[in-house]
């Protein structure tokens, strides 16, 4: 991928998560200075529910997750019961569970639509989850039929606030 | 004798209900209605932090979420021995419940304990170990969830959490008769036994003599007090037994009897 010298001196100005994020690539041509590299808008985009799943949206496609305080409050995850491709689920609804020291915990759609993908990677390593919460162990994918429904999530911080306000 | 209240002065509280001898099933629409209230936060007085369901079960063969593993013949199988079989949403692999075996649904409010499962399965697992170590037997954790007494399991542990409300939860061993469990591979795991508490004492137990020990280790270990769930709550729960048809006069009596648990 190819990265405009300003864009990057930025960066490294960045605080070093935001860094870890994956970027959002844009084409460059010589006279433009393109959107920033890093993952600004990709933090920014990122929600959370107070069950602790987060949820990633680019375009109307929402990526999500659980998060690094769930998958330690839950232990190693030996199974993920990740919803079928073409269900349709409203916000909150419960939609799968993760097991881990034989427990099963249920999953939570932070959102309304309709699942396009379940990340069969994690239904055959579910270590993933712990391994890497918020890339590879990524549980499904939701296209969202209700945007709105975003604004009734948690932000970084909010999400922050709300682990310690709640003694976790 | 009836069972005083266990009081500590801790400042969470729980409710204790002894069901005595009932179906899987019923047991189960028991657990999923205490459940609903629980999560229902204005009840409070009613459901307190949490109810632990004492119960003895007909012999009953149950899977968790991990089930595809456990197929239609191998359910016919198993029933043909004259068990139940039913697939549940709760953590663990295939186990057997059956009379002689002590098995307790915490119905907890996660919120008012610590909410991690982990932390949870955790105090399960040394509820049980200081359970067995009153009666002389040396039990402990593995990498395996459960009780153990060297390769022996003495106690299955399998839960479900929702919103921090759990169900289902550990089925203890006393004086149950193993043989069933000859027919499965007890929670996957193929190389490892199981016994009783009875078997490692050698001499007889029942479930009557460890339900009091077991409920002042629980209030110990998860720092609760308790008391025996309301008659009116009680009578809640067999009026919705009886919509589902799940109840008879029998069972009905016996739900809305006082807990008259002996003391040691």
């Amino acid at each position: 991928m190819a990265v405009c010298v300003n864009v990057f001196h930025k960066c490294l100005r960045l605080p070093s998560t935001l860094l870890k994020l994956r970027p959002v690539v844009h084409k460059l041509n010589a006279t433009q200075i393109t959107r920033t590299f890093c993952s600004t808008n990709a933090l920014a985009a990122r929600k959370y529910t107070e069950q602790h799943e987060w949820i990633d949206v680019q375009g109307k496609i929402g990526t999500v997750g659980v998060t690094d305080y769930a998958q330690g409050a839950l232990g190693d995850v030996v199974f993920a019961q990740l919803p079928e491709p073409d269900s349709e689920l409203n916000q909150m609804d419960d939609c799968g569970a993760l097991e881990s020291v034989k427990a099963a915990s249920e999953l939570y759609s932070p959102v309304s639509g309709t699942v396009v993908e379940k990340n069969k990677d994690v239904e055959e390593t579910p270590a993933l989850i712990n391994q890497s919460p918020y890339e590879q162990g990524w549980l499904f994918k939701i296209q969202l039929s209700k945007p709105e429904e975003l604004d009734a999530l948690l932000d970084e911080a909010g999400y922050e606030n709300h682990l310690k306000n709640t003694g976790h | 004798m009836k069972i005083s209240v266990i009081s500590q002065n801790f400042h969470r509280s729980v409710n204790v209900w002894s069901v005595g001898f009932l179906k899987y099933q019923t047991a189960y629409h028991i657990q999923q209605y205490l459940a609903n209230l629980q999560s229902q936060r204005l009840n409070k007085e009613k459901t307190l932090d949490g109810t632990i369901i004492i119960v003895e079960h007909s012999p009953v063969y149950t899977t968790g979420i991990r089930t595809q593993g456990y197929s239609e013949s191998e359910e016919r199988r198993l029933k043909t021995l004259g068990a139940e079989f039913y697939r549940t949403n709760r953590g663990g692999l295939i186990t057997f419940h059956g009379p002689g075996q002590l098995v307790v649904y915490p119905i907890l409010d996660l919120k008012s304990f610590n909410k991690s499962m982990k932390c949870y399965i955790c105090k399960l697992e040394k509820t049980v170990i200081e359970v067995c170590k009153s009666f002389g037997v040396e039990a402990e954790r593995s990498l395996d969830t459960g009780v153990w007494v060297k390769d022996n399991k003495i106690c299955a542990i399998g839960v479900h959490g929702s919103r921090y409300i759990t169900t289902h939860g550990i089925a203890l061993n006393i004086n149950n008769d193993l043989s069933w469990f000859s027919h499965i591979v007890p929670c996957g795991i193929p190389d490892k036994g199981v016994t009783t508490l009875s078997q490692e004492l050698r001499k007889p137990l029942t479930i009557t003599d460890v339900i009091y020990p077991f409920l002042q280790s629980f209030s110990h270990e998860f720092e609760c007090d308790m008391k025996m769930l309301s008659h009116e709550v009680r009578k809640d729960v067999v009026n919705h037994l009886k919509k589902e048809n799940l109840t008879s006069d029998i069972t009905e009596a016996q739900l809305l009897r006082n807990n008259d648990l002996k003391l040691k």
